[in-house]
């Protein structure tokens, strides 16, 4: 399996090319064009090993994570095929190669990959919960192509020691980052005043991912002008 | 006539400089800027009919009409979202246009809209096509960046996301995979296109934006 991006950063769409009898799994809605040959199969769980109880629990876990319950699998057949995959948001797509790995995602931000990566959420906890700001993780790991997406620009930072990000920037990170959330500095002040809400202080050493805008933010600001919904 | 697009892909804006004489037609509501001897006549093309069928496609009812009365006069243009503008030369062979998609053409182009069909229809995806024929230049438009794929044989798109195509390719609309896929795997419908031509699709759609932002908007107050 390869994995084109084109039309970074602003409109990226993610090219997925096929062997001959590959599969790729991706999050549900986000197709936008395949070869005729592909075929798309919808199951409750993200790899087909284990029961359907387990795979309801998994998708049962995934819903509460913001994700689609189901998952999409993209197989071609007979002959080698490309899928292509879009996000919903304007924004980029990054291409992450595991082996035998880690990576946490932002709920939103998992587009496609390998068959060979599990998808499971981790809860964030119950500091992240009291943030609000929909700091659920999806925990990708396996091995295999891993493709995720964010809201604005992506930006990779090599975390050795400490750094702090705001709770709605962060896309993804190793896991050999720990995180705790804490309100911004300079006291409770700032906190209900900076308008900087909670961040996400981590520790250790890792690859981070942040997206160089805000989701909840635009969609707080567009959301407050439009007619009330019934 | 010449033409720039500029700030590609995200912010495509297109610029058209013309001679004494020389006419462009624009969807209405889309120039941004122009010179002061452009003279703009809105009007029915191709009749009331012509009219009327454009406005079912998606199109405005209008369609403005801009006439250089000078030399060296410049029309700016931009369409409603962000996203791409590309350029295609009418040689005599048709394009269908998604409505909505349409920016601008010169005068040798007829625009006309043709029903998607019932199938279409039926996807209420407002998979509306406009029928561009005829010689000249014609810019389209999309919501996120323009992709173009050359179809030989057959090739399947989400109905959200075309943009246009040749008018060489036929096409059926369809859902994807089986009975399960068709009601959990939350992909709609998609269009199977057969033959040999252009397809121009888009990296993003509206509809999915516009299904984020709804959860955003305030709650209707219960008045008792």
């Amino acid at each position: 399996m390869q994995i084109q991006v084109h039309h970074r950063p602003s409109y990226a769409l993610a090219e997925v090319l096929l062997e001959a009898e590959e599969t790729v799994v991706a999050e549900g809605g986000a197709m936008v064009s395949q070869d005729t040959h592909v075929t798309l199969t919808t199951s409750a769980s993200g790899d087909k090993k284990g029961g359907m109880m387990k795979g309801l629990m998994k998708g049962l876990k995934r819903a509460l994570a913001g994700e689609s319950f189901f998952q999409n699998r993209f197989t071609a057949n007979g002959a080698p095929g490309h899928v292509t995959f879009a996000p919903t948001m304007q924004g980029d797509i990054v291409v992450h190669e595991m082996t035998q790995s880690t990576v946490m995602l932002q709920s939103t931000a998992y587009l496609c990959g390998s068959p060979d990566i599990v998808l499971d959420t981790k809860w964030g906890g119950a500091k992240t919960f009291f943030g609000g700001e929909g700091l659920i993780m999806l925990k990708a790991s396996g091995s295999g192509l891993l493709a995720f997406n964010s809201f604005g620009a992506i930006k990779e930072i090599e975390v050795d020691g400490e750094f702090i990000v705001d709770t709605g920037h962060i896309v993804a990170f190793e896991d050999g980052l720990t995180f705790k959330v804490t309100k911004f500095g300079g006291g409770w002040k700032s906190f209900i005043f900076g308008g900087e809400g909670l961040v996400c202080s981590f520790s250790g050493k890792g690859k981070l991912w942040i997206q160089t805008r805000n989701a909840a933010g635009f969609g707080q600001l567009l959301g407050s002008q439009l007619p009330p919904r019934d | 006539m010449h033409h720039e697009i500029k700030n590609k892909p995200d912010f495509a804006s297109l610029h058209l400089f013309l001679e004494q004489g020389e006419q462009v037609v624009t969807e209405s509501g889309a120039m941004m800027g122009m010179s002061t001897s452009l003279k703009m006549e809105t009007n029915m093309k191709g009749g009331l009919l012509g009219a009327a069928k454009r406005a079912l496609g998606g199109e405005s009812l209008f369609l403005n009409t801009y006439t250089a009365e000078a030399e060296k006069q410049r029309l700016d243009v931009a369409p409603s979202t962000p996203g791409d503008i590309v350029h295609l030369p009418m040689t005599g062979a048709g394009v269908m246009v998604q409505s909505g998609s349409y920016l601008c053409c010169t005068p040798g182009v007829t625009v006309d809209s043709k029903w998607g069909g019932a199938k279409s229809f039926f996807g209420g995806e407002g998979l509306f096509m406009l029928k561009c024929t005829g010689e000249g230049d014609m810019w389209i438009s999309s919501y996120g960046a323009i992709h173009p794929i050359d179809v030989q044989g057959t090739y399947v798109v989400d109905t959200s996301h075309i943009v246009a195509f040749d008018e060489t390719l036929t096409f059926k609309v369809r859902s994807v995979g089986g009975m399960k896929s068709l009601f959990f795997s939350s992909e709609g419908l998609v269009c199977e296109f057969s033959g040999h031509g252009r397809l121009w699709i888009q990296t993003r759609n509206a509809p999915a934006l516009a299904g984020f932002l709804h959860p955003f908007r305030r709650v209707k107050s219960k008045s008792n």
